[in-house]
C-alpha cells in the first residue's frame, strides 16, 4: 500500500514540481547568481564583479529615491485600503437594503486591469477637463489647472490613490468574510448591557476582526510591492523619477539601460523585503490562530 | 420573541441610522463608480466634446464612432486573439497542475509535504521582479523571445501556487472514506482523482477558472518583458500601445479600454461568487 501510494505521489507531483521548480525556484536563485555579474542583457558572456552591484546599491541615489517611495507606499497601503475597506464592511453589514448591490460596486475595481484602471485615473487628474479639477473649478468657482501627475510633488500620491481604489475592494470582502465569523448572539448581549454601536464597534468587533485585518494588511503590503503595472501606465515613475518605486527602478535598470546585473541585485533587495513581509505575515497568523482557535 | 411579535407594537422611536448609512453607502458607492463612468461615457463622445470639458455629463446623444473605430482596428484584433491564445491554455494549465499536486497534499501527505506545500503557496507573495532577469536570459537563449510561448509557460508556472493551494483545500473536504471506498474496488489513485475528487469540487474549478481567466487576461508584465512586435502583444499592452496612435482621440482610447474589459467584467458579472469566494479563500486559508 505505502509503496503503491509513494509511487502515486511521484508520478502526480512530478509535472507540477517540475514546472515550479524549473520557472519559479530556479529563476529566483539564479538572480542572486547575476547579481554578482556586470550581465547587460545582449552578450551571452558576464564577468563576475563581486559585490560590486550591491555596492552600488549603497551609492545609486535613485535607488534610495525608490526606496523612501516604496515604504510611503507601503505605509499608504496599510492604512488607506485597510481603513476604508473596513469601513465599507461595518456600513454594509448593518444589513441595509441593497447591500449586495454596494457589495459588487465596491468590488467591481478588482476586474479591471492595472492598465486600465491607470488610464482611467490619468483622466480623473487631466488638467484641462480631468473630473478632479473639474469639481475644484465648480466648487471654488475659479479656473484650476494644476497638472497631477506632472508634478513630482504629487505624482506619487496620485498613483496611490488610484492604486487605492483598486486594493479597497478586496480587503472590504476579506473583512466581510471575517464579520460573517463574529456570533450574532454576542452582538445581542453587547446590545442589552447597554453598548452603543461605536463602543461596540471598537470594544467587540475590532478585536474579533484580528485575524482579517492581518490578512488584509499584508495582502495589501504585498500588493503595494507588486505595484507595477499601474504606475507604468501613469507616470512611468516620474516625472523626474519622483514617483519610482523599486520594481520600477529595477525595470529601468534593467531594460532600459541593461544593466541586468544591477537590476538583479535590486531585484535580490525587493525579494529580501517580500521575503521579511512573508514571514512576519505567517508568524502574525499562527499567533491569530493560537488566540482565536 | 414570539410574546413580544403579539403584543401591540409600541410606538417605535424613529431610528434614523439605517437611512444615514444608506445615503452615505450610496455617495460613496457614487464616488467609486465615477472613474469607471468616466470611461463609458468618454466612449460614446466625440473627441471634441471631451476636449471641451463635457466628458463627465450625461451625453444628449449617443456617439458610436470610436466603437466602430477600435472594432474596426485590424491591431485590436489581433490583440484580442493573442490574449485569448495565452489566456485560455495557462488557465486550463495552471488549473491541472495544482490540482494534481493539491491532490497529493491532501490525500497522500507525506514526511515534509506541509514544507514543501508552504514553499509552493509562498511563491504567491513575491513580486515577479525577482524572477524577471533569469527567465528573460533562458527564453532569449531559447529565441523564443516575441512569441507567445514564454508567457503562457510563466502564467502556468506562476499559477500554480494558488491553483495547488485552494485544490488542497477544497480535496480536503472530500471524505476519505470515498477514496478508500473506491481503492477498495480496484480504482487507483488517478481514478479517484479524475472519477471522484475532481467531479466533487467543481465549485473551486470554477472559482480558480475566474480568477486565473481575470489575471491572465490583465496582465501587462509578462508580455512587456517578451514581446516585441506589434504582431505578438496582448491587449493590454495593445491598450498603451495605441495611446500613440491615439494620443488625443479620448473617445477612441475610452472604447477600446471597455472593450478590452469586457471578457472579464463578464466573467465578473456572471462568477463573482465565484470571484470573491476565491479571493477570501485564498486569503484567509494562506
Amino acid at each position: 500500500m505505502e509503496r503503491e501510494n509513494r509511487f502515486w505521489r511521484v508520478i502526480l507531483l512530478a509535472l507540477p514540481l517540475a514546472v515550479f521548480a524549473a520557472f519559479v525556484i530556479w529563476p529566483l536563485a539564479d538572480s542572486f547568481h547575476y547579481s554578482f555579474t556586470n550581465w547587460n542583457g545582449f552578450n551571452p558572456d558576464f564577468d563576475y564583479v563581486g559585490f560590486d552591484n550591491f555596492l552600488k546599491i549603497h551609492s545609486d541615489k535613485l535607488f534610495l529615491n525608490a526606496a523612501i517611495n516604496t515604504a510611503l507606499w507601503i505605509v499608504a497601503a496599510i492604512v488607506v485600503p485597510t481603513g476604508l475597506g473596513l469601513g465599507l464592511a461595518l456600513l454594509i453589514d448593518s444589513r441595509i437594503p441593497g447591500g449586495s448591490v454596494f457589495k459588487s460596486i465596491f468590488y467591481l475595481p478588482i476586474c479591471l486591469s492595472a492598465v486600465v484602471v491607470g488610464q482611467i485615473w490619468v483622466w480623473i487628474y487631466q488638467p484641462d477637463w480631468g473630473l478632479l479639477n473639474t469639481v475644484v473649478e465648480a466648487v471654488s468657482g475659479e479656473s484650476f489647472n494644476y497638472a497631477w501627475l506632472a508634478k513630482p510633488d504629487s505624482a506619487l500620491w496620485s498613483v496611490i490613490l488610484a492604486w487605492s481604489w483598486q486594493q479597497t475592494g478586496l480587503s472590504m470582502v476579506i473583512f466581510l468574510a471575517g464579520l460573517t465569523t463574529i456570533p450574532e448572539e454576542l452582538l445581542e448581549v453587547c446590545e442589552i448591557e447597554g453598548a452603543r454601536a461605536l463602543q461596540r464597534i471598537r470594544l467587540v468587533v475590532i478585536p474579533l476582526l484580528t485575524p482579517a485585518t492581518v490578512v488584509v494588511i499584508a495582502l495589501n503590503v504585498i500588493n503595494s510591492l507588486k505595484g507595477f503595472d499601474i504606475l507604468y501606465t501613469m507616470t512611468g515613475g516620474g516625472p523626474f523619477n519622483s514617483s519610482d518605486t523599486l520594481a520600477m527602478h529595477m525595470y529601468n535598470e534593467s531594460f532600459k539601460k541593461y544593466l541586468m546585473g544591477y537590476g538583479s541585485a535590486i531585484s535580490v533587495v525587493l525579494f529580501l523585503i517580500a521575503l521579511t513581509i512573508v514571514r512576519l505575515y505567517f508568524r502574525q497568523l499562527r499567533k491569530v490562530d493560537e488566540l482565536h482557535g | 420573541m414570539a410574546d413580544a411579535a403579539c403584543l401591540p407594537a409600541p410606538a417605535r422611536r424613529f431610528n434614523p441610522w439605517p437611512a444615514v448609512i444608506f445615503i452615505a453607502l450610496a455617495v460613496l458607492a457614487l464616488l467609486f463608480l465615477a472613474p469607471t463612468a468616466g470611461v463609458l461615457l468618454s466612449s460614446i463622445k466625440t473627441t471634441r466634446d471631451i476636449a471641451l470639458g463635457q466628458l463627465w455629463t450625461i451625453p444628449s446623444e449617443l456617439f458610436w464612432g470610436n466603437y466602430a473605430e477600435v472594432l474596426g482596428n485590424p491591431a485590436v484584433h489581433r490583440y484580442f486573439l493573442n490574449t485569448a491564445l495565452v489566456t485560455a491554455p495557462a488557465t486550463v494549465a495552471s488549473i491541472a497542475l495544482g490540482s494534481l499536486a493539491g491532490y497529493v497534499f491532501a490525500k497522500l501527505p507525506f514526511r515534509g509535504s506541509n514544507l514543501l506545500f508552504l514553499v509552493i503557496v509562498s511563491g504567491m507573495f513575491f513580486p515577479p521582479q525577482v524572477i524577471l532577469i533569469p527567465l528573460f536570459r533562458l527564453f532569449n537563449a531559447m529565441d523564443l523571445i516575441d512569441t507567445l510561448y514564454p508567457i503562457i509557460v510563466i502564467h502556468t508556472a506562476m499559477g500554480i501556487p494558488i491553483c495547488t493551494l485552494l485544490m488542497r483545500n477544497f480535496f480536503a473536504t472530500v471524505p476519505n472514506a470515498l477514496r478508500e471506498a473506491a481503492i477498495l474496488e480496484g480504482a487507483n489513485e488517478w481514478q479517484v482523482l479524475t472519477r471522484v475528487a475532481l467531479p466533487l469540487s467543481l465549485p473551486a474549478l470554477a472559482v480558480l477558472a475566474t480568477l486565473q481567466f481575470t489575471w491572465i487576461w490583465n496582465d501587462f508584465l509578462w508580455p512587456l518583458i517578451f514581446t516585441q512586435s506589434d504582431e505578438k502583444r496582448t491587449i493590454m499592452l495593445g491598450i498603451v500601445n495605441l495611446q500613440g496612435q491615439y494620443s488625443v482621440a479620448w473617445g477612441v482610447q475610452g472604447s477600446l479600454s471597455l472593450i478590452a474589459s469586457l471578457p472579464t467584467l463578464v466573467v465578473f458579472l456572471f462568477f463573482q461568487r465565484y470571484f470573491i469566494k476565491g479571493m477570501t479563500m485564498g486569503a484567509v486559508k494562506g
